[in-house]
């Protein structure tokens, strides 16, 4: 049996990123966060769906960051597009910069490759799924 | 140690939207409606989920400033759904979400069909 929150996500986290851009008297009605989950999971399968035609053209099996890129401005989300382009950028470095950094105590996997598993590691736990981060 | 985070150096500086704070939507999520979303797609990389997340902030931001100005011309300070309708009938790019927000077509019929045409 299909959980129908699976195909969700979770209505705490967008009414948050809701309440966040309006100014603080304003209210949203649960129906309108549930129309936004809604909205927000189309979103996703229409651009993953984009971003997985252009893979399949081009003879490659796995979805990255700069399909999501190209899918994006593809369809019109332009500005969306730029944002992710500079924060994709930002996590390849990063990347790139641990896998030399690890090199020296045992063979790395090339920085060009990131793999499943990161995300698979990070996901373990349905709990355990959100990123926390911290200011340094 | 979590791979999730070794991810808070780049997500805490330079953010898109120039705010910081924990991190909104979860990733193992976000892959599963990916992976719904078709049989082509098997193999997504670490990066695609995380940079869907930051997609979706700003999606949704989006999506919920231009509802927040049909409540406003409505004069009310409670977002309703209908104005998430209004929203989309109203935005080019938000074209894929009119079957979603207006599932019986009802009083925007003519709003509604005259996107649709113009879209073909």
């Amino acid at each position: 049996m299909v959980d129908e929150h699976d195909k969700l996500l979770p209505i705490a986290n967008v009414g948050r990123i809701m309440k966040q851009i309006l100014p603080p008297t304003a209210k949203i009605s649960k129906e309108a966060k549930v129309r936004m989950q809604e909205c927000a999971s189309e979103f996703i399968s229409f651009v993953t769906g984009e971003a997985s035609d252009k893979c399949h053209k081009q003879n490659r099996k796995t979805l990255n960051g700069d399909d999501i890129c190209w899918a994006l401005a593809s369809l019109g989300f332009d500005n969306y597009s730029n944002a992710i382009a500079n924060y994709s950028n930002k996590l390849r470095d990063f990347e790139r910069e641990k896998a030399s950094a690890s090199s020296s105590v045992a063979c790395a996997a090339p920085a060009s490759q990131i793999h499943e598993e990161h995300v698979d590691e990070a996901a373990a736990g349905s709990s355990n799924s959100l990123i926390r981060f911290h200011l340094k | 140690m979590r791979q999730a985070g070794a991810y808070s150096g780049i997500l805490s500086g330079g953010g898109i939207s120039g705010r910081t704070g924990p991190h909104l939507l979860p990733l193992a999520r976000i892959k599963k409606i990916m992976k719904k979303s078709s049989v082509d797609v098997k193999m997504i990389s670490g990066e695609a989920p995380l940079v869907f997340s930051k997609a979706c902030e700003l999606f949704i931001e989006e999506l919920t400033k231009r509802s927040w100005n049909m409540t406003i011309q409505g004069k009310r300070r409670t977002l309703h759904k209908e104005d998430v309708a209004s929203a989309v009938a109203t935005t080019d790019v938000f074209d894929f979400l009119i079957d979603l927000v207006h599932p019986n077509a009802s009083g925007d019929v003519e709003l509604d069909e005259e996107h649709v045409e113009q879209k073909q």
